[in-house]
């Protein structure tokens, strides 16, 4: 089972803290969210799981499935990220095939995997000719999350995966991730900053405030019954209509 | 790829130019062949006459042409393969190398080219002066301009989530760089190599006319210096002197048109575009029995994108709004909600064409509006506040200059100080300390920003305010303060609003009336209380179970 | 402050690239520059003692007495004192001397040809880019080939119409030879009239460039959200034009002033040639033919010093125009 571990997880730029003394596991089976306002460090701790950017201090332990810790060369055989906006994250000059092909062959496997890759994600096998201009949205963000899947990734970081995408179409891809999450077996790091889908498709839930994570627990504790004044702050700025109309407010 | 005839003129004109120099040379013969005739005017003999020593000016002009497009080709590639190390290589480094790199490209920039070219050249004796030479300097001269584009190109490409994929993914730096990085600086590496080209053969020609050019080479530039040196001006010989300059002109025109076409490849907003001559179309103007209460009423107004393929964005749309009202529009991206707001104060640009149907305020049609009554119409009577507050603020002059335009504009009586008065106490309206009017937007955090965007919106008292998406690209927090300040200020001044977003639940708690729009159209429209408790529309349903409930019942969506 | 204090660093560091270059191309290159400037020196019946050549070593190198960086520091040491050596071609005068004499010439008509051209691209390209989609659009591809068109070509067509033809101007000069040069009104009068051609040579050239660089960025500027604010604001359209389409649009073209300068003074050179002008372009020409190593290299660093100075005056302006620029922390 591959577990990743963040231990004390550090990191300043030009002496402001971006990110301080985080730590959280993320299992197998299991989705782990990290709900923030924009600046709250959410981001930067993404990238530095995906090794994007080198944490100031605190370490990022990965276990294999044996149970010892995987090296640094075979790190990306299990991590994966997903980043935000799909019209930035698939190269505009490149096909879909090429997104999927090259991880896939980087990592040791055959590229023939791209329509069983496609179709894991709910597309057809046509798809690996088109280019991203020729995709919405939400197809796009399909694609990232394949692209994700093909090193064979067991640790996945999704980092506001349907924010910038329309919303009668993101719970669609929230919902994909989730069923992609049981059939294979996945630890998830799920980063928003809506609170409800975060509820709704997370077992724990992080708050992270100018860098601190400043409430923690299962989603239900935090989110329904949340004990931080600032987590309270969130959850009470949220549009609530149902506080109208149900327990007759005002008009 | 758009084939405008801009393109198309240019590649035709340098195809032939280069033709020219290729085929040329082998058809018109000896261009060093003396003849005792001197200098000849044009005639059947020689098309373009000759040269006092009798050489054949047309199979001079050919071999010149070869001789400065290979300099050109020369030193473009030469320059590009510089500009790219230096612009594209230390922009991917980063750090140490970058600051370097940059440091030297912008130091050659600031240095003169031609002047040192020239000392160069001074100091190398003439006859070990060879094309080679020349192109190498003229290179290294030449590059730097073309570096700070790819850098700053290359800088914005680095940042883009499509890199960091690819990192992700394993890649190593030599692939990122050559597969997912250069290609999508192809465009600009053409434009600046086109650029390099022109630049190196007019400057060839510069050196060569100096008499500073490569030796026993024959350029145009060098066909200019004989030229001078043999009086042909003088002599009003203008079959010598004026074709070698008009086929640099012609072959500079021919790609910088190139360059002009591959510009608006790059930037879509430079391509041509017909200017529409009015934006809304004869409408006639209907009398619309108009609710008593009734601030702003649109009836069956359609907007037309008229593209090759016209796009009906706005479809026989009727809404009314009351005073004091606020009317919600919901509708995700595309639905042709902006397009609706703007058509309402015909702000919609070309080729967006109001086609038919009314814009009835109180009792008169804004689409017939003269434009000047249209201008003092504006603000006035109804103001807007947009999405990006960082982009809709004017990024060179303090936020004191942009509220007091509005007064000056409007309420030309009125004195500086007055003004100042009046602009110091919309920002207190709206919670802001009047001492930030000399801030620049810049100075000011997102939610600050918008803020000063509604004091805008403010100044004159307008009975109507349209906000489009104010708050989608604020943080929660930020956003509730911001609703809470809307909330406030329409109780105490009791102007009407429009308000437009993709977030129906925030219209569920904000608005009276909500019209959710889909495809142009209005599908639902019906009170706020209506719309969350009986929604009749399945698009309306659909759009209420994309948000999920913050204290619903856990799990459920998961299936 | 920062801002500043970073554009000046940067423009004594390109100051230093040039004088150290000065230094080392002589250095570099093949031949002996200094065996053949003895030689011009004693046609001209000047002093072939030791020390005018140590004077010339100095500047050119192959002394074979001296460390490399002893003749560096002595040469630094000479420009300070601004001792350029003795001119050859205008032998006994200092290279200092005849650059003195040259240079207000150069100065004024490309720095005024510099200016006008300026303002009038960036005006009608302004009016072009607004005015978008009227018959103003075919501006564009003619002034695009204009700028294509070599300065000394483009001034020898201007003299073979305009003088030789017409006689309007005078075919070269700088101003009348029978007057004698100073602040008379006859003389100033000559001085204009001598300069027109010139002048106008490098305006239409360089013109194009100008009108198309803003008018692109006007057309960017025109689609941007502050525009759109400013007519829902009804302000009038002159206003939104000048106050917040141009005032963004022109960015650009004072950021983008170093590299368009070059051209222009490269083109002025050249220009200056053609009409025999007793500016700086033709003295760098007369001292290359004539192998009058130390002018030539004075002309160099003096062209140099007065590009960087335009160029720091125009950062430094941008820095008053754009309040942006001068809160960034990283140099651009």
């Amino acid at each position: 089972m591959t577990t990743l571990e963040v231990r004390g997880l550090t990191k300043t730029f030009h002496k402001i803290t971006a990110v301080d003394d985080v730590s959280f596991t993320l299992a197998p089976g299991r989705t782990v969210a990290l709900v923030g306002e924009s600046g709250s460090g959410k981001s930067t701790i993404a990238r530095m799981i995906a090794r994007l950017v080198r944490p100031t201090s605190g370490e990022i332990v990965l276990t294999g499935p044996d149970g010892e810790p995987v090296p640094r060369r075979g790190y990306r055989d299990h991590v994966q990220m997903i980043f935000q906006d799909p019209f930035a994250s698939l190269n505009p000059f490149h096909t879909v095939e090429h997104h999927l092909a090259r991880p896939l062959r980087l990592h040791g496997r055959s590229r023939s995997d791209v329509p069983r890759l496609l179709e894991k994600v709910s597309l057809t096998a046509d798809f690996a000719r088109r280019r991203p201009h020729e995709l919405s949205g939400g197809q796009r963000q399909r694609v990232a999350i394949a692209r994700a899947l093909a090193p064979g990734a067991k640790v996945i970081i999704a980092d506001e995966p349907v924010s910038m995408l329309d919303v009668s179409i993101r719970l669609g891809v929230l919902k994909l991730l989730a069923r992609l999450q049981r059939e294979e077996n996945l630890a998830v790091l799920y980063i928003t900053h809506d609170l409800a889908t975060a509820r709704h498709f997370s077992d724990e839930v992080l708050v992270m405030h100018r860098g601190r994570i400043v409430e923690r627990g299962s989603s239900d504790d935090v989110l329904v019954r949340p004990q931080d004044p600032y987590t309270r702050r969130l959850a009470a700025a949220a549009p609530d209509p149902e506080a109208r109309f149900r327990q007759g407010g005002q008009s | 790829m758009t084939w405008s005839p801009k393109l198309a003129t240019g590649l035709g004109l340098a195809a032939a130019i280069v033709l020219f120099g290729l085929i040329g040379p082998m058809l018109t013969g000896d261009p060093a062949t003396i003849r005792d005739i001197g200098l000849t005017p044009p005639g059947a003999e020689h098309v373009l006459g000759t040269t006092l020593t009798g050489q054949d000016v047309l199979a001079q002009l050919a071999g010149a042409t070869r001789g400065s497009l290979w300099v050109g080709v020369l030193v473009g590639v030469m320059a590009t393969v510089l500009s790219g190390i230096f612009g594209i290589v230390g922009a991917y480094a980063g750090g140490v190398v970058d600051e370097v790199f940059s440091l030297f490209s912008n130091v050659m920039l600031v240095i003169p080219g031609l002047p040192l070219v020239i000392v160069v050249a001074g100091f190398v004796p003439a006859d070990r002066r060879g094309t080679w030479t020349i192109a190498l300097v003229l290179a290294i001269t030449g590059w730097a301009a073309a570096a700070r584009v790819l850098r700053a190109q290359t800088l914005s490409l680095r940042t883009r989530d499509y890199v960091a994929a690819a990192r992700v993914s394993g890649e190593k730096t030599w692939r990122v760089i050559c597969v997912e990085i250069l290609p999508n600086l192809l465009p600009i590496l053409a434009s600046q190599f086109v650029f390099a080209v022109v630049l190196a053969i007019l400057s060839e020609a510069g050196l060569s006319f100096l008499g500073l050019g490569a030796a026993n080479a024959s350029t145009l530039g060098t066909m200019l210096y004989y030229a001078q040196n043999g009086f042909a001006l003088q002599r009003e010989a203008w079959w010598w002197f004026v074709p070698p300059g008009l086929v640099i002109a012609l072959l500079g025109g021919a790609l910088a048109l190139i360059n002009f076409s591959i510009d608006e490849i790059i930037n879509p907003r430079l391509r041509d575009r017909a200017r529409r001559k009015r934006d809304v179309v004869a409408v006639e103007a209907e009398v619309v029995p108009v609710d008593p209460d009734a601030v702003l009423t649109v009836r069956n107004l359609n907007v037309v994108y008229q593209a090759e393929t016209p796009v009906h964005a706005v479809k026989d749309v009727s809404l009314t709004l009351r005073r004091g009202e606020i009317l919600g529009l919901a509708g995700e991206s595309g639905c042709g909600k902006t397009t609706l707001a703007y058509a309402i104060n015909r702000l919609h640009r070309p080729p967006a064409e109001v086609t038919s149907g009314s814009v009835t305020f109180e009792d008169f049609d804004v689409l017939a509006l003269e434009p000047d009554e249209l201008r003092e119409f504006r603000w006035v009577r109804l103001s807007m506040v947009f999405q990006g507050a960082m982009n809709s603020l004017n990024p060179v002059t303090p936020i004191r200059a942009q509220l007091h335009d509005v007064l000056r504009t409007h309420r030309p009586g009125m004195s500086t100080p007055d003004r100042e008065v009046r602009c110091a106490e919309v920002l207190r309206l709206v919670g802001v300390d009047p001492a930030r009017l000399g801030a620049y937007p810049h100075e000011l955090s997102g939610g600050m920003r918008q803020r000063v965007m509604i004091a805008m919106a403010l100044l004159l008292d307008p009975q109507v305010m349209i906000m489009d998406e104010p708050t989608t690209a604020l943080d929660v927090l930020v956003q509730r303060e911001i609703l809470n300040e809307i909330k406030r200020l329409r109780d105490e001044l009791r102007f009407a609003v429009v308000f437009i977003t993709h977030d129906l639940p925030l219209l569920l708690e904000l608005s009276d009336r909500i019209a959710v729009m889909r495809d142009g159209e209005v599908v639902e429209y019906a009170t706020a209380e209506d719309m969350y408790l009986r929604p009749r529309h399945p698009y309306t349903r659909q759009l209420l179970a994309s948000f999920p409930s913050l204290t619903g019942e856990a799990g459920a969506l998961i299936t | 402050m920062g801002y500043y204090l970073r554009k000046l660093a940067f423009y004594l560091t390109a100051l230093w690239a040039a004088v150290t270059l000065n230094f080392v191309i002589p250095r570099m290159l093949p031949g002996n520059p200094v065996d053949i400037l003895m030689a011009k020196l004693q046609q001209r019946g000047g002093s072939v003692d030791p020390a005018a050549r140590t004077a010339y070593e100095t500047l050119l190198g192959r002394g074979g007495r001296e460390s490399f960086a002893e003749e560096y520091l002595a040469y630094l040491g000479n420009l300070l004192r601004g001792d350029l050596g003795v001119s050859v071609s205008a032998f006994p005068a200092k290279v200092s001397d005849v650059i003195g004499d040259a240079l207000p010439w150069t100065v004024v008509l490309v720095g005024l040809a510099t200016l006008i051209s300026f303002l009038l691209g960036v005006g009608l390209g302004a009016v072009v880019g607004w005015k978008r989609g009227t018959w103003l659009d075919s501006l564009v591809p003619a002034t695009t080939v204009l700028s294509a068109v070599p300065y000394f070509w483009l001034a020898l067509i201007l003299v073979a119409l305009l003088s030789s033809q017409l006689g309007w101007f005078p075919l070269n000069g700088g101003y009348d030879v029978v007057l004698d040069p100073g602040w008379s009104p006859e003389f100033i009068g000559s001085a204009i009239y001598h300069g027109t051609l010139p002048a106008l040579t490098i305006v239409i050239s360089s013109i194009g460039g100008w009108l198309l660089g803003m008018r692109n960025m006007m057309v960017s500027a025109m689609s941007e959200d502050y525009v759109l604010t400013a007519r829902a604001k009804g302000l009038t359209d002159s206003r939104i034009m000048v106050r917040y389409a141009a005032r963004n649009a022109v960015l650009p073209s004072v950021a983008g002033f170093a590299i368009s300068l070059g051209f222009v003074v490269s083109g002025s050179i050249v220009t200056e040639q053609v009409f025999s002008y007793p500016g700086i372009g033709s003295k760098l020409l007369q001292a290359v033919q004539n192998n009058d190593y130390a002018l030539m290299q004075g002309i160099f660093l003096v062209i140099t010093i007065a590009v960087l100075g335009a160029n720091l005056v125009v950062d430094l302006l941008y820095g008053l125009i754009d309040a942006r620029t001068r809160d960034r922390s990283t140099v651009s």
